[in-house]
């Protein structure tokens, strides 16, 4: 030990060079991370799986930047959104568009230019929306999912679900849920037999049509994997209102269920895509929306999440429905009246 | 224990007391406030809004049957056995408590899977009840009150099965013994002794299980659907879906009125109960 101090290896000195040595090991990956930007980008929990796999790899290596994609839902991710106003840390977010309209009327969205975003230039029309506060990079589809063990046959039309041989076997989605809404649309439609352009609206015929539902549903869900984990069980046989995204992959895993366009037509589920207000790195915000609005994304994520893409290079991805009609949906008229829908449906469907 | 000593003994508490304040007792007294603030300031209009509408009263009527259901089901089935349990020795208490609480480990929602193949047309339950002639054809539980109760009872039975355990744990088995040799019949010993004696348990349990299943959220979401409302899932949509705080707060607050009214009820009438057996 004294031949060591006299090398000049004192207690003090190696002190100092120890905690010199640690204070760089601790202080190197916030060394790491100033080089690396930071996204934090807000979705649903359903995107993460193409996120991760499609999306992140390229955009952190193209942009040298990280991605952390928070999945939950839309209404979560406005929350997050309102509660961080002064200061966000969301710098994106992809969301329903009913929540969109919510969003863009308390002021937390960034419009989307061709500017900041030139792909906007090859979007199909009907694509962005309230002025560029959105803009959809995919649109699922909505029609019955079916229990193929059950019905050799698909469902022909939506009125199907209401043969009494159905009895307590239907589920539908609860109007909690963003793919909920368009049943009531269709319930309209069913009802008044006239244009779904000129029946939407009605939603006295659409409460009065679906009342005679109830005897045939099993439940309404708000957990999506649940209502398919029933249909795939044989306890349920239709999903009336399914979401493409959901049941052709589960198709794909070998479930015995199958998705079907109805003669009346389906609907187009759209999924938005934000810049948020002041948020961080709002550079890299934009070239992500621009990705997504991309023709390489678009076509590299449209078929695994059984979409239609918005981008009009790249084509409909194969098994996705081709002549059936789509039935555009209001979500303004949808924003203005959903709660009293929901407080209604609370009293005429009620167990 | 001197005064002093135990006052010393108090500031134990200090971490506990500190923490519930700031994750408890403010986010309460926010949620009570926002439930009597209008545009206007200070207002009762959303309780009068709310025991207005007819809907409110059914909504009300669901979580406090449902509650009640779960509790009793509860006792009957959690009574016997936490005394099995209290007079099981070794290898066979220690079983007995691992099978209650190992299942707690278990989060609700793949419970809530398991469920749907318990109680469906095709489930273990309907398949008994057709085989035992009790049910003509196969019928379904899941997303019916009967259901939901069934469900509910399996999750919050320890909570019932644990306070009456320590209790009767606490019970001289003499006691009982002492009963049979002055004449005294098995009904008559568990009444006026067991019973009498193993009522703060009951109660503990009761007060528990009941206000875990008048607040049970997931539980419902899962095993009934948004067809059937109680008031917790009405808070949760309200500020969830509905971005209603007014609407939110308010039955929030009118939930917890009514689950520390029954469970304060509950303690003071097994205080009576108890000195009349």
């Amino acid at each position: 030990m004294a031949d060591i101090t006299k090398q000049g290896f004192d207690r003090r000195r190696l002190l100092i060079g120890t905690g010199a040595t640690g204070l760089s090991l601790i202080a190197m990956p916030n060394i790491v991370r100033a080089q690396t930007r930071e996204l934090v980008i807000g979705g649903a929990a359903s995107h993460k799986p193409w996120v991760e796999t499609h999306v992140v790899p390229m955009f952190e290596k193209k942009y040298n930047a990280r991605i952390t994609f928070e999945g939950t839902r839309s209404l979560v991710n406005l929350e997050k959104m309102q509660k961080n106003k002064d200061k966000p840390y969301l710098s994106v977010v992809q969301m329903d568009d009913p929540v969109m309209i919510l969003a863009v009327r308390e002021g937390l969205l960034d419009p989307i230019t061709a500017a900041k975003c030139p792909n906007v230039a090859k979007l199909k029309p009907g694509t962005m929306h309230m002025d560029g506060m959105w803009a959809n990079y995919l649109q699922p589809w909505q029609g019955i999912a079916y229990n193929t063990n059950v019905l050799k046959e698909p469902p022909a039309s939506w009125a199907d679900a209401f043969d009494p041989k159905f009895k307590g076997r239907i589920i539908v989605p609860s109007l909690q849920n963003t793919e909920g809404l368009p049943n009531v649309f269709m319930m309209a439609h069913l009802q008044t037999g006239k244009p779904m352009a000129e029946a939407y609206k009605d939603i006295d015929a659409a409460f009065a049509k679906l009342r005679t539902l109830k005897a045939n549903l099993l439940t309404a869900y708000s957990q999506m994997p649940q209502a398919f984990s029933l249909l795939e069980q044989g306890e349920a046989h239709m999903i009336v209102g399914a979401l493409s995204s959901f049941g052709m992959q589960r198709r794909l895993d070998g479930a015995p269920i199958n998705m079907t366009a109805p003669k009346e037509g389906i609907f187009p589920v759209p999924s938005g895509i934000a810049v948020v207000k002041g948020g961080p790195n709002i550079d890299l915000a934009y070239a992500y929306v621009n990705e997504l609005l991309g023709a390489e994304v678009q076509a590299r994520i449209a078929p695994p999440t059984f979409a239609l893409p918005t981008n009009v290079d790249v084509p409909i991805p194969p098994g996705m429905p081709t002549n059936a009609t789509i039935h555009p949906i209001d979500w303004a008229f949808v924003a203005e009246n959903r709660n009293s829908w929901v407080q209604r449906w609370d009293r005429e469907m009620a167990i | 224990m001197s005064g002093a000593r135990l006052d010393r003994m108090i500031w134990l508490a200090l971490p506990a007391v500190a923490y519930l304040a700031v994750v408890y007792a403010l986010p309460l007294l926010w949620l009570l406030g926002r439930s009597v603030t209008g545009p206007d300031g200070f207002t009762i209009a959303q309780f009068t809004a709310f025991f207005a509408d007819p809907f409110s009263w059914r909504v009300m009527g669901n979580t406090l049957r449902i509650a009640f259901w779960v509790t009793l089901l509860s006792l009957v089935i959690g009574y016997p056995v936490a005394i099995a349990m209290a007079r099981a020795r070794g290898l066979m208490q220690v079983m007995l408590l691992v099978a209650m609480i190992l299942p707690l480990s278990i989060g609700v929602v793949v419970k809530a899977f398991a469920w749907q193949i318990v109680l469906r047309r095709d489930g273990v339950i309907s398949q008994g009840l057709v085989a035992s002639g009790i049910w003509a054809e196969p019928q379904r539980l899941l997303f019916t009150e009967a259901g939901l109760i069934v469900g509910a009872t399996n999750v919050f039975l320890p909570f019932m099965i644990l306070p009456i355990y320590s209790v009767v744990k606490l019970i001289d088995p003499r006691l009982t013994e002492a009963g049979a040799t002055l004449g005294a019949s098995p009904f008559y010993r568990f009444r006026k002794i067991l019973l009498p004696l193993t009522l703060p348990g009951i109660v503990s349990g009761s007060a528990f299980v009941f206000s875990m299943a008048v607040s049970m959220f997931v539980i419902p979401s899962l095993l009934i659907g948004d067809r059937f409302q109680t008031l917790a899932t009405l808070t949760g949509r309200s500020y969830l879906l509905m971005r209603n705080e007014a609407l939110g707060s308010t039955t929030a607050v009118i939930l917890l009125v009514i689950a520390v009214s029954i469970v304060v009820l509950s303690t003071w009438l097994s205080k009576r109960v108890g000195r009349s057996l």
